[in-house]
């Protein structure tokens, strides 16, 4: 198709309303912005518009021909609802041309209050797949903030199959992380970064050692800051960016001033009208460049864009890092306290006609498998990613595990990977078409994209996993409404959170209470990328021997797992054990828990499933509750990482 | 940069172009937008004082070696006189060849950091605003909040400046009142181990100012929450984050007192003879969220005073 000036759009971020007029000046064809409430960038109160200049900045904006966006990305708890349909209201109202939204609720809001303004799916939301596009679509999403993890090659893909709108960050602070899958600063510090309050842990320094042995396996150490990316720039692949079909290109940095905005705005203006004007004559403008270089913050790097670019897209020695938002801190143990409602109500106790608290474990292997029918797991959660060395869950084995589960009347629910991009999809629709015939109780689904494509291909009841991100009961509706059966709660809400989301959710709910959990799942290897230096696909098989973790400076161990994708997924130091609170979740309406099994031996999976099957029968069956705490001593002594309490050490999650 | 100037100063910089007005060119010399309000202070206070100027704002984003090349672009832009922010800010448009006369805020030690000959009387091209809250106040604050402290241990950065003229400061004035315990710091990532390092009787954490330390603060918060420790704050946007209050300068008042002073040397005064202001009225903010998890109870004096009081 040929190119005009209109065939792509330079976005600029604001975050003050000097930078909006610097960037409106460089030559932005649209600005994104925040209000002061409900989006990424809520840790600087002097940054972000209020009402009445939110509505001041559409005006001159739309008086500038330039498009204006709101982010309202955040993901939002039960109490916030009132409020955010508030917001919506007003932005209703005030007109700016697209809300950039991350919570499954907000489409659901939009459309039963009757919002016309476009509404663009944010990087939050981690769209990685054509299903979840297409899903999306459906509810009137006409442009989707790629995740940055997608490669140009993997996003003109997706454009073609789905004819949707992209736009993809070309410059700025980027994440190590898959972005709207990291808990690290939610469970540790209370402040979701899926909530604006990211304290960043992925710029802490650590160390790369042995799992077994602890020591460092670093011969030469290339730095301690071994997860914190570069700024991305591709300034010098704009022709390949532009060819790509990408139509929006996203500047990060609503925290930037006006001096820093303008510049790089004036930059890539000046290279995309050139581009456009005369594609086959352009050349890069090396003063430009050179310009952008000497006033960038950190180094640059590529990024995904062509290609995972492993070790080079990390600044291991700090030295560039403009500032710090924390420091490592020792996790919050079993003993810590909690915020839990003084006294439990007994409530649950009287119920006779409650249904038995069902327990789902997530097993890596038949061994575990077996190990938790034994004792008492009435679900079992197999299959989606295999953990090196654990292998891949083959045809046969789901087969075994569902003549197995049928001795104990149990069930077997086959899940699937966090991250589905073109390879992963395709290998599921695939095994989705052999379930039909192995017929398993179930699928979990992980993403909107999986949920799709299990809805329209496989005829199994389907529930949705942690990942989906629910945080309030509209979420739920929105699940329910697209064919989920149950659903599982955010990682990062709260007791109270959970309470209150509880009692509004039309799904059923389960509650992760116990087990390894993941803070952050990464296509950067890193491992191979601090041992050869090298991006993910060159590595020789450094994972199958040996196992690594990364030692924080408040000496905290975060173990490291790999998938069969060769994604890393690093684990908190200190596992979920949430045993003694279990009357608390009773009464909370909870009547399904789960435990993550899959990084326990087979016996540690027994014995865990044992302690609280035993825990929520003598809880169901009434009467006067006590919990033994010796058993916690029990499981500390055994168990691989130390316990902790993950967000119930707040009342609420900010 | 187009637009930065209210509507009224674009008139009279067109007036000025037909030689109707005094137009002033005054350069704005920022390390960080955590100090703008100094800046709106400022330009405020010259609009109270009848002045009527154009601003050429630069700002170093927090990257202090990029302050030296922007202060050589104000002194090129010939401007009339560099509002500096921040002490970096303020030494970098000192250290400019020529006379071009600076006003500096918040500045914590302008006589230790070579500003100034003394706070009376500058002496160079250089005078300002002093940021830093008079460490006597401060400990009055503290045990207007905490009466029953005895205990404080001092939280700060051994290889900051400022924070070490804060400690000695404090120290000065608290040593009579209170038990005080230094908790210094070398690196950032000595925060990380801070619960080893407090002692078994505390009562509160005192942070002096300090980028570090006010930087990493949600790990101070952290392990404080943990060992149920209020921590008093010189950072005001750290009250907020957590801690119990903070008696803090007020960086627009500070702005325009600076206005005051760049009046008197755009009317012709040499600055070495301006004294160094200091911070004559700080406010006071109090986090009632963060009392109510400790089980303070907040004095209602300290209550009635205070600027702002976080829920």
């Amino acid at each position: 198709m040929l190119l005009t000036p209109q065939s792509v759009e330079l976005l600029a971020p604001v975050g003050t309303w000097d930078v909006l007029e610097a960037a409106v000046t460089a030559g932005a064809d649209a600005v994104y912005l925040g209000g002061k409430r409900f989006n990424m960038r809520l840790h600087r109160t002097d940054t972000n518009f209020d009402d009445e200049k939110l509505a001041r900045a559409v005006k001159y904006a739309h008086a500038h021909n330039v498009r204006l966006y709101v982010t309202v990305n955040n993901l939002i708890s039960e109490r916030e609802i009132p409020g955010m349909r508030e917001y919506l209201k007003l932005l209703n109202q005030i007109q700016p041309d697209s809300l950039i939204v991350q919570d499954l609720a907000i489409l659901q809001l939009a459309r039963d209050m009757n919002i016309t303004v476009p509404l663009h799916a944010s990087v939050m939301m981690n769209t990685h797949n054509e299903h979840s596009i297409k899903t999306l679509m459906d509810y009137g999403i006409t442009r989707i903030v790629a995740n940055r993890e997608l490669t140009l090659t993997q996003l003109t893909l997706l454009k073609e199959r789905t004819g949707i709108e992209l736009e993809y960050f070309v410059h700025g602070d980027m994440c190590v992380a898959h972005s709207g899958q990291c808990y690290h600063s939610g469970i540790v510090f209370g402040q979701s970064s899926n909530r604006g309050r990211c304290l960043k842990p992925c710029r802490w320094p650590y160390q790369l050692v042995d799992t077994a042995t602890g020591k460092t396996v670093t011969a030469n150490d290339p730095g301690l800051y071994k997860l914190a990316m570069k700024d991305m720039c591709l300034y010098t692949a704009l022709p390949q960016l532009i060819q790509a079909g990408v139509c929006s290109f996203k500047i990060e940095g609503r925290m930037r001033t006006a001096d820093f905005v303008s510049r790089v705005v004036k930059i890539y203006r000046q290279a995309i009208d050139r581009y456009i004007a005369d594609p086959t004559g352009y050349t890069l403008d090396m003063a430009d460049w050179q310009e952008l270089s000497d006033y960038r913050t950190r180094d640059f790097s590529t990024c995904y864009a062509l290609g995972n670019p492993g070790a080079s897209s990390i600044g291991y020695t700090g030295e560039r890092e403009p500032r710090f938002f924390s420091q490592a801190v020792k996790e919050a143990d079993i003993t810590a306290n909690t915020f839990l409602p003084t006294v439990i109500p007994k409530e649950f106790a009287a119920s006779a006609n409650r249904p038995r608290p069902q327990l789902a474990v997530r097993v890596a292997c038949l061994d575990s498998l077996s190990s938790a029918l034994q004792n008492g797991a009435t679900v079992v959660y197999i299959g989606g990613e295999a953990f090196k060395p654990n292998k891949p869950w083959t045809l046969k084995d789901v087969e075994t595990a569902i003549s197995e589960a049928a001795n104990y009347k149990a069930q077997v629910i086959v899940t699937t990977p966090r991250i589905t991009m073109e390879r992963e999809i395709s290998e599921y629709e695939q095994l989705f078409k052999s379930l039909e015939t192995i017929k398993p109780h179930g699928l979990m689904v992980s993403n909107s994209g999986m949920l799709r494509l299990a809805q329209q291909t496989a005829d199994l009841p389907i529930q949705a996993d942690f990942s989906i991100n629910l945080f309030n009961h509209l979420t739920a509706a929105w699940l329910k409404a697209n064919g989920a059966r149950k659903a599982t709660i955010s990682l990062e809400a709260t007791y109270e959170q959970i309470a209150e989301l509880a009692q509004n959710s039309p799904l059923p709910l389960e509650m992760i209470v116990h087990g390894a959990i993941e803070a952050m799942v990464l296509d950067h290897c890193v491992p191979s990328a601090v041992l050869e230096g090298t991006a993910v696909h060159l590595c020789r098989d450094l994972c199958t021997e040996q196992h690594y973790s990364l030692l924080d400076s408040a000496g905290e161990r975060h173990d490291l797992k790999i998938d069969q994708y060769c994604r890393n997924h690093i684990l908190f130091a200190k596992d979920l054990c949430l045993l003694p609170h279990l009357p608390a979740l009773m009464s909370a309406g909870i009547n399904h828990y789960r435990i993550e099994g899959q990084h326990y031996p087979p016996e540690l999976v027994g014995l865990i499933t044992a302690l609280y099957r035993t825990e929520l029968d003598k809880l169901a069956a009434g009467g006067n509750y006590t919990f033994d705490k010796t058993c916690i001593d029990k499981l500390t002594a055994i168990s691989p990482r130390a316990l902790g309490i993950g967000t119930f050490r707040y009342r609420i999650s900010r | 940069m187009a637009g930065i100037n209210p509507p009224h100063v674009e008139t009279v910089i067109k007036n000025k172009a037909r030689g109707v007005v005094q137009l002033h060119h005054i350069g704005i010399l920022q390390l960080t937008q955590n100090l703008d309000d100094a800046v709106r202070g400022f330009k405020a206070g010259l609009t109270d004082a009848g002045l009527i100027a154009e601003f050429h704002y630069l700002n170093a984003d927090g990257t202090l070696s990029d302050l030296p090349k922007l202060a050589e672009k104000l002194a090129e832009q010939k401007v009339d006189l560099i509002f500096a922010c921040s002490t970096p800010a303020a030494q970098a448009a000192v250290q400019l060849a020529g006379t071009i006369p600076v006003v500096f805020t918040p500045v914590f030690d302008p006589v230790g950091v070579g500003l100034t000959q003394s706070m009376d009387r500058p002496g160079g091209k250089a005078t300002g605003v002093a940021g830093m809250v008079p460490a006597a106040a401060k400990v009055a604050f503290i045990r207007e909040l905490l009466p029953a402290a005895h205990s404080i241990g001092i939280l700060y950065h051994s290889g900051d400046s400022n924070a070490l003229l804060e400690v000695r400061n404090f120290k000065q004035a608290a040593s009579s009142t209170f038990t005080l315990i230094d908790l210094p710091i070398v690196m950032p990532e000595d925060l990380s181990t801070l619960p080893a390092r407090l002692p078994p009787v505390l009562d509160a954490l005192f942070l002096p100012i300090g980028r570090v330390v006010e930087e990493n603060f949600a790990s101070v918060a952290y392990y404080a929450e943990a060992a149920n420790l209020p921590i008093i704050t010189s950072h005001a946007p750290n009250v907020p984050s957590g801690a119990l209050g903070a008696l803090v300068a007020n960086h627009y008042e500070l702005g325009i007192a600076c206005a005051v002073k760049a009046s008197q040397i755009l009317a012709g005064t040499q600055p070495g003879s301006i004294p160094v202001g200091i911070v004559d009225s700080p406010e006071i903010q109090l986090n009632a969220f963060v009392a109510d998890n400790l089980g303070i109870k907040l004095p209602q004096a300290l209550l009635t005073k205070a600027t702002e009081v976080f829920e």
